[in-house]
């Protein structure tokens, strides 16, 4: 039993209280029980009923997401909405008032049962997050949330929780009507009783009538033509954000327009066909198992080590004030952590300062941080030519130049003057961890800490171990990570470590691709249309060919011949067409970006790739690599390679990662193309490895 | 014993009113002195039992700016902060505020300094102007409304009242500073040509001093710019000449009077941190004082002759310490204005003098040679609540770069009075 009845002074209560689990969730048992409780009731003439949770700071979390991953027939699907918006309709039809109280996180199916009551009120928990994260998931809410939401809160506010999937926190629900009062978690139950009395007193008459909206606002809210507008806008603003890749946000849409003057039963029956058909399809199943995995991610615990407490860490220092040493700066004192900002001269420390104040600024522009908040953050942030105030910092992390004589001459003074707790990162994207250790007073505390590019927006750390990093290094890191909200994936030290290993690849062969004769923009367009964020030579000109060339030729000497850049670089390269920094790379980047003919002149015309070739080669050549990586338990498993993937370069999440999209091809069928690949190029690069040829031999997949 | 140590101090360059350090406000001052000193000397703040910071023109959005600072330089939100102000000797009476509570028993560990940003002292709206406007909110009406809008003139917004000029004017005696130095300049016949040739000699050894100055000064890049580091004080001007300090015309009394721009401190932006510390404690943590506070004393004079106040803090603080002036080997007097500080000398040079207020014994010449040695406020700059932490730090530095044991910092305080304290190593 996971739902609990009471009655006491004619008040109902129910309380979800899942059995051994810090959550509750709408799984079909808990919402036949609850379904049961309230058919009892229909006939009872209580003063209201309270609908509450035991669990701390979760009222519902949802649907069980492991129940919709399972269904695979549209009718199945369907039926599961229906038997859902069937309880929540009984809960709205019941003749008393009905409380939801809300002391934390009420998403999607939570959420929905919450609109199906008369009232809502809330704590000024600062966990509550309430909304339909459904979209993210690939499908639409199935409860009576798309028909509810817009009735209780107006059609573009709905449109927006429930299109962008992004839930709310109390305030912003309060000013939104979504709830009707917040109170303080502390004297909760008293302060929900006073309310029932407000009720009881004026039954009928909503306590908190707030406003409508006014002028405009109203006018789109409310007026058919001022829905179009809204309609079409919603649209346009979705098609932009996902490239029509994700279809849910779109049906979304068209759930709400279409059902916007239909009956709730009419209505419900939209959605739940809506819920239905997309729940069943690979994109939705590709983003539930990749919510399952950002979750184990979020949690990721260094196995063998679970006995081990991580250090503490609220200090840092940052070694090197460039780019990355700025962009690590400004998230170390966004997240509250001290940071030393050492590099040689002032002047190298001011550019630092101003890469850190600069995500500030635009964070302030959109309004996403406030001045004080900014300056109390930058303060945060001391800049120093030598190693003063090094002695109690927790970590240290080195982003100078790229090069292995000046890291292990870093790594080799620094260790004289931090305290023997203190961890000792790098923050390398491609030298050796190892080396850098070796040089090291004491090796164990040596760890590879790989951001990526701008450090405030890309999710992914790579955390690379060398033979001699100790556990207690490695937890401590792992819960750095984290506590900087990134994403940590455990690497062995090897050249290229994960992702830049096999995004290499990609870019390696998009050089190639393009010698033979394409044009730079079309094989730029044919990877958006594949759903990656960016084109091989957009990304290129982002980072600066020279980084990419010397990262080639680090793998080139610690992998094999493969990875030897292509040709069309070394034409490029002494040409200084380097990106975005130096004004022009392979596209101009003036105020409009244009083709660099400059580039495109010194491919052979007349060579013609196809667009599925061209993905072929570029995606293919990055999963035999990433089976190589397996092979050579670089990480340990696909996961690790699918969510480096997915956050490390934007791999499109609607494909499931890297892997999975491999898993989808066939191994056959991934074979039988790089064979094919291989024995037209003959060079080794498209050769199956060992690792899918064993995949084949056992008849498994990646993931199975 | 237990002696009042001062454990560690650093200070930001003092940069002119209205250039490198316009954007910063006294408060991100005061924190990049204090967090500066907590760096370099690895101090764990845990340890610290009171920030005390002297502030003279505290920003209207930082009131209690010692308790701002010391959030800004991460000491910990239970460690509790005053702000202390006795005017230009505010930074003193940080210190000395720290050294009072040492000796009571409050607490042994202060993190103490003064800040100022006299770039960013407000405007003032006059009173009924003020009144309008709190009007024009009142009106419940829009036409009662339009008619207190009517009220609103021109001079009610073109003239403002300048804080800066409202706290550098006496309010009892109704001078301005400098009047005051005319006063002195006048009562101890000091010529123009006297006064310009101490505004050339604290130049000159400023600009000598650049170097030994970098030793207590942590670079600062101001933002939000940050384009690029300030290393030194912006004051002191290379190739200062006694024909250029002539042209300049006396500011605060024209026509008769002496006292000019070249011959007065600077206005100036600028904050300085020291760590006081009782000296079994500061042992105890491992700290190694700069030197010692071994008495100090504040006194009171006439507010238009406020310049003298150093004549008599110095010989009362030397009296508390059982010296003699002649036992003092180095001494930095504020310079406010060259006029002050030359009647000061004149002052504690005359027997009269010493008698007339029962000094004997404690007065003296001071050899030029051991006053000001790297160059005063008329070349670094006065920020007012900073200056007195500053001539400590400058002072205990210069202690310990030429191994001697005892130095006096004095300052002439605005309202009237005097402060002097009596250091040691």
């Amino acid at each position: 039993m996971s739902v609990f009845y009471k009655e006491e002074a004619n008040i109902g209560t129910v309380t979800f209280d899942a059995p051994d689990s810090k959550v509750n969730v709408l799984n079909a048992d808990t919402l036949i029980g609850f379904g049961t409780i309230l058919d009892g009731l229909k006939n009872k003439n209580l003063k209201a009923l309270v609908i509450q949770s035991a669990k701390k700071d979760i009222f519902i979390a949802g649907a069980d997401i492991k129940e919709i991953e399972n269904i695979t027939d549209e009718a199945d699907a369907k039926a599961k909405a229906q038997a859902g918006q069937r309880v929540m309709d009984t809960l709205e039809d019941l003749p008393f008032p009905t409380v939801a109280v809300i002391d934390g996180a009420a998403l999607g199916g939570g959420c929905e049962l919450a609109l199906a009551c008369r009232w809502r009120v809330m704590t000024f928990n600062d966990k509550i997050r309430i909304g339909l994260p459904e979209v993210n998931l690939g499908f639409v809410p199935g409860f009576g949330g798309t028909y509810r939401l817009p009735r209780l809160i107006g059609l573009q506010q709905a449109m927006k929780m429930i299109v962008s999937g992004v839930p709310v926190n109390p305030q912003a629900a309060f000013k939104s009507g979504l709830v009707d009062r917040l109170y303080p978690a502390v004297g909760l139950q008293e302060s929900v009783r006073e309310f029932i009395e407000e009720i009881a007193a004026e039954p009928g008459k909503r306590v908190l009538m707030r406003k409508g909206p006014k002028g405009l606002a109203a006018f789109l809210d409310n007026h058919p033509l001022g829905r179009m507008v809204v309609y079409k806008k919603t649209i346009e603003s979705v098609q932009k954000a996902t490239k029509g890749f994700y279809p849910a946000p779109l049906k979304a849409v068209d759930v709400i327009r279409k059902s916007q003057y239909l009956s709730r039963e009419q209505a419900l029956d939209i959605e739940s066909g809506a819920f239905a058909q997309l729940a069943v399809t690979p994109i939705s199943k590709n983003l539930v198992r990749l919510f399952y995995l950002t979750e184990k991610y979020k949690k990721l615990s260094v196995s063998g080590a679970e006995g081990i407490k991580p250090a503490a860490m609220s200090k840092a220092a940052v070694i090197g004030a460039g780019v990355m040493g700025g962009g690590i700066a400004q998230l170390l004192s966004n997240r509250g952590v001290w940071t030393r900002l050492k590099d040689i001269n002032h002047e190298a420390i001011a550019k630092g300062l101003a890469a850190a104040y600069d995500v500030y600024k635009h964070a302030m522009k959109r309004r996403k941080a406030r001045p004080h908040e900014v300056a109390a953050k930058m303060a945060m942030i001391t800049g120093t030519v030598d190693y003063s105030g090094f002695a109690d910092v927790d970590i240290v992390i080195e982003a100078v130049v790229e090069n292995l004589d000046i890291k292990q001459k870093v790594f080799a003074q620094v260790s004289q003057v931090v305290s023997p707790k203190a961890v000792l990162a790098s923050n390398t994207s491609s030298l050796s961890v190892t080396e850098m250790a070796r040089v090291a007073k004491d090796p164990a505390r040596v760890i590879g800490f790989h951001f990526f590019n701008p450090v405030h927006r890309m999710p992914l750390i790579e955390i690379i171990t060398t033979e001699f990093t100790s556990q207690q290094t490695l937890v401590a890191t792992v819960a750095f990570a984290r506590k900087l909200g990134k994403t940590p994936v455990v690497v062995k030290d090897a050249p290229g470590f994960l992702v830049n290993r096999i995004l290499l690849g990609y870019i390696n062969e998009a050089g190639r691709i393009l010698s033979e004769g394409g044009t730079i923009d079309e094989i730029d367009r044919f990877a958006v249309n594949f759903g990656l964020p960016m084109g091989p030579f957009t990304l290129s000109d982002e980072v600066g060919l020279d980084v990419g060339v010397k990262v080639l030729h680090v793998l080139e000497a610690g992998l094999g011949p493969r990875f030897k850049p292509a040709s069309i670089f070394d034409g490029i390269l002494p040409k200084k067409l380097l990106g975005k920094k130096s004004g022009k790379g392979f596209y101009i980047h003036g105020k409009k970006r244009t083709v660099n003919n400059e580039v495109q002149a010194l491919v052979k015309a007349g060579g013609k790739v196809t667009e599925h070739e061209a993905i072929e080669r570029m995606i293919y050549i990055m999963i035999n690599e990433a089976a190589l990586v397996l092979q050579e338990k670089v990480v340990d498993g696909p996961d690790a390679v699918d969510i480096g993937m997915i956050m490390g370069t934007g791999f499109p999440p609607f494909r499931g990662g890297l892997l999975r999209y491999a898993d989808s091809i066939g191994i056959d069928t991934l074979m039988e193309r790089l064979e094919a690949l291989e024995s037209r190029f003959q060079d080794g690069r498209f050769k199956p490895c060992d690792y899918i040829l064993e995949l084949k031999k056992n008849g498994r997949q990646f993931y199975t | 014993m237990d002696r009042i140590a001062i454990v560690g101090g650093i200070r930001t360059p003092f940069c002119k009113m209205g250039t490198n350090f316009n954007s910063l406000s006294a408060q991100e001052l005061g924190r990049i002195a204090a967090r500066e000193l907590i760096e370099r000397m690895d101090l764990d703040v845990k340890v610290i039992d009171e920030v005390i910071f002297g502030c003279v023109g505290q920003p209207a959005e930082a009131a209690n700016i010692a308790r701002v600072i010391a959030l800004l330089a991460g000491v910990p939100k239970t460690t509790p902060a005053v702000t202390v102000h006795r005017n230009c000797a505010s930074g003193i009476e940080a210190a000395v505020n720290a050294a009072i509570k040492i000796k009571a028993g409050l607490g042994s560990i202060y993190l103490t300094g003064g800040t100022e940003s006299m770039s960013n002292i407000p405007f003032f709206f006059s009173k009924a102007y003020q009144e309008i406007l709190t009007g024009i909110s009142r009106a419940k009406t829009m036409p009662a409304k339009l008619q207190e809008f009517a009220k609103i003139r021109p001079h009610h917004f073109l003239k403002p009242n300048i804080g800066l000029q409202l706290g550098l004017t006496d309010p009892v005696c109704g001078l301005n500073m400098g009047q005051t130095a005319e006063v002195l300049a006048k009562e101890f016949g000091i010529t123009r040509r006297a006064q310009d040739e101490f505004a050339l000699a604290s130049h000159q050894k400023a600009i000598a001093g650049r170097a030994l100055l970098r030793e207590e000064i942590v670079p600062v890049i101001p933002g939000p710019k940050y384009k690029e580091a300030v290393m030194d004080d912006n004051g002191p001007r290379d190739g200062q000449t006694m024909e250029a300090l002539a042209k300049l015309k006396p500011f605060f009394e024209r026509g008769t009077g002496t006292v000019t721009p070249g011959n007065s401190s600077q206005i100036t932006d600028g904050a300085c941190a020291l760590l006081v510390a009782g000296e079994l404690r500061a042992k105890v943590l491992g700290m190694k004082p700069l030197g010692y506070i071994r008495s100090f004393a504040f006194a009171g004079v006439e507010p238009d002759r406020m310049g003298i106040g150093p004549a008599h803090a110095i010989p009362m603080a030397l009296k508390k310490a059982g010296m003699k002036l002649s036992d003092v080997q180095a001494f930095e007097i504020n310079e406010a204005f060259a006029a002050q500080v030359l009647a000061c000398l004149r002052a504690l040079g005359s027997e009269k003098f010493a008698r007339d207020f029962g000094y004997e014994g404690y007065t003296g010449e001071i050899d030029p040679a051991q006053l000001n040695v790297n160059g005063g406020a008329i070349a670094l700059g006065h920020p007012v609540g900073t200056s007195g932490a500053r001539l400590i730090l400058t002072m205990l530095k210069h202690l310990n770069r030429h191994n001697l044991n005892c130095g006096v910092v004095s300052l002439c305080v605005g309202g009237g009075q005097g402060a002097a304290v009596v250091l040691e190593r």
